[in-house]
């Protein structure tokens, strides 16, 4: 075997691999033995046909494609031994000649990164504060979910609920016939047209009103747009929405006891909510600035593995597969022409912060022992049933690497982090 | 008959790969032909020596097609023995 290699652009080598007679002859001898038993050939029963025989039955083509599919992989793997490549994925390989058998492999190789001057990035930390207000609109949308409709006797009002009977006709044809339908009177509103809770605006239980809306001509539903409708609506009930009031009573429905309490602990749970989001929102500036100044080169396989992985799971949402996306995409008028490019660019950006923090976390040494792993499995089972079979399934080994992987992610950003909010400078002193 | 349509096709089986060790080649040859002639004809063919003609007088087989029974036709079958050492290409394989 005579092997070449040479790096080339992305993170790959062409390794150039020519095999010699004797190592053909090899393989064309397991070729025969795989082809004979497999092979008719008339006059001889399977597996009794000698070689000569066989190879002007099915052809020396046939005959060398088969020994080549069991001895390229073979010197493929020697070559990468002897030229002490180390592959992250299958390469693609062509067969340049078939005598002696001569082939070029792209390998795809371990992506490189240049680290920039991580340690000096500062991201100011923006902290932001619930406010009274804040809560204050909170309990506003408690309090109207909760509200309860009273009859009322009177003219509507902007935000009553009714009960009316309406008929629609479009050019004499009858659309829509409901008897009793419920309609939240909203300002603004454009359902079920535009103007028509304006027009309900002051009519008494069992007013008769006939009228005609038309949509306007640049609508976002074309076959609507710009069409006239004759309405008829008959009001039946005309109902107020009645707030509870905010007392402890209130408070105590939502499970707390006073009124103070309520607001305590809305006012926690939403604090928390923003304070992750800030968490995470910083953790990726802080990535992408480390991004930003890293020089890193990845082979292109790894982007086609990421955008599989993507494809994989947006299909996932849709319980009729392939079918199904498609049909979204183009609902949302996109071309998957379109999707692919940007799930391109997601998937570019997702390696780009993989591979830096990954680098980063080599540089700072950061390392998952087994026992946190343990920890983290005992965390993830607590306070669910069958404890046994769930952590039997977690101390899998593959679902312990990619615990271990989750907690060395987490525990990469948090160094990060330390580093970007300047943290872990203060610590060193 | 003409000479060239004594020897009609070469036998390839696995009994007659074993044969050829021995300098033994099988063909289906004509049914009116005779040894003499198929010497003739292979000699002439593949110009090599033939000292010996064995013939075989090959049965047709009945097969079924459904209801009805069909004999295939039968055909006369001839080993030649060549001159020790010789050999016929047609058999090599490549």
């Amino acid at each position: 075997m005579k092997v070449s290699s040479e790096p080339i652009e992305n993170c790959q080598v062409a390794l150039n691999v020519e095999a010699e007679d004797a190592e053909l002859d090899k393989y064309m001898k397991l070729a025969y033995n795989h082809l004979v038993g497999r092979v008719a050939v008339p006059g001889f029963r399977k597996g009794k046909t000698p070689r000569s025989i066989l190879e002007q039955h099915i052809g020396k083509e046939a005959f060398l494609q088969e020994a080549m599919e069991h001895m390229i992989p073979d010197l493929y793997t020697e070559a990468l031994k002897d030229q002490k490549i180390e592959a992250i994925d299958q390469p693609s390989i062509e067969v340049l000649q078939d005598e002696p058998v001569k082939f070029k492999a792209i390998v795809p190789i371990k992506p490189t990164v240049k680290l920039g001057s991580y340690k000096d990035i500062r991201i100011e930390s923006s902290k932001k504060e619930i406010t009274d207000d804040d809560v204050e609109k909170t309990i506003e949308q408690f309090r109207a979910q909760k509200a309860t409709l009273v009859s009322v006797d009177r003219p509507v009002q902007f935000g009553d609920v009714i009960t009316m009977d309406i008929e629609a006709k479009q050019d004499g044809k009858v659309v829509i016939n409901r008897k009793d339908a419920v309609y939240e009177v909203v300002k603004d509103s454009y359902v079920p047209l535009p103007e028509f809770s304006e027009k309900m605006v002051g009519l008494a239980k069992g007013a008769e009103i006939d009228f005609v809306l038309s949509y306007p001509e640049d609508y976002k539903i074309k076959q609507v747009a710009g069409k006239e409708f004759q309405l008829k609506v008959i009001v039946g009930e005309v109902k107020e929405k009645n707030l509870p009031e905010l007392n402890d009573e209130f408070a105590k429905e939502s499970g707390q006891e006073t009124v103070a309490a309520l607001k305590g602990q809305i006012k926690k749970s939403m604090q928390e909510t923003v304070d992750a989001r800030g968490r995470q929102e910083f953790e990726q500036k802080s990535l992408d600035s480390a991004v930003e100044m890293s020089d890193v080169q990845y082979p292109p396989i790894m982007k086609k593995r990421e955008i599989e992985r993507i494809v994989r799971n947006d299909v996932k949402n849709f319980p009729d597969g392939v079918k199904g996306f498609e049909r979204y995409l183009k609902s949302i008028d996109k071309t998957p022409d379109d999707y692919q490019r940007e799930i391109e660019e997601i998937a570019n950006r997702r390696l780009l912060r993989a591979i830096v923090l990954g680098k980063i976390a080599e540089e700072e040494g950061v390392k998952v022992e087994e026992p946190e792993i343990d920890a983290e499995i005992e965390r993830m089972v607590s306070g669910s049933e069958n404890q046994e079979d769930l952590k039997n399934f977690f101390n899998l080994p593959q679902s312990r690497d990619s615990i271990s992987e989750t907690l060395l992610t987490q525990k990469a950003l948090k160094v990060l982090t330390d580093i970007t909010s300047g943290n872990a400078a203060a610590e060193s002193k | 008959m003409h000479i060239y349509e004594v020897v009609r096709r070469p036998v390839v089986t696995e009994k007659g790969t074993i044969m050829q060790e021995q300098g033994k080649y099988a063909f289906e040859v004509a049914p009116d032909s005779t040894k003499e002639m198929i010497k003739q004809a292979v000699e002439k063919a593949f110009k090599v020596n033939v000292t010996k003609v064995n013939i075989i007088a090959m049965k047709g087989r009945t097969k079924r097609m459904g209801k009805r029974e069909i004999v295939t036709p039968s055909w006369k079958k001839a080993v030649v023995t060549l001159e020790a050492g010789q050999k016929i290409q047609l058999f090599e394989g490549v």
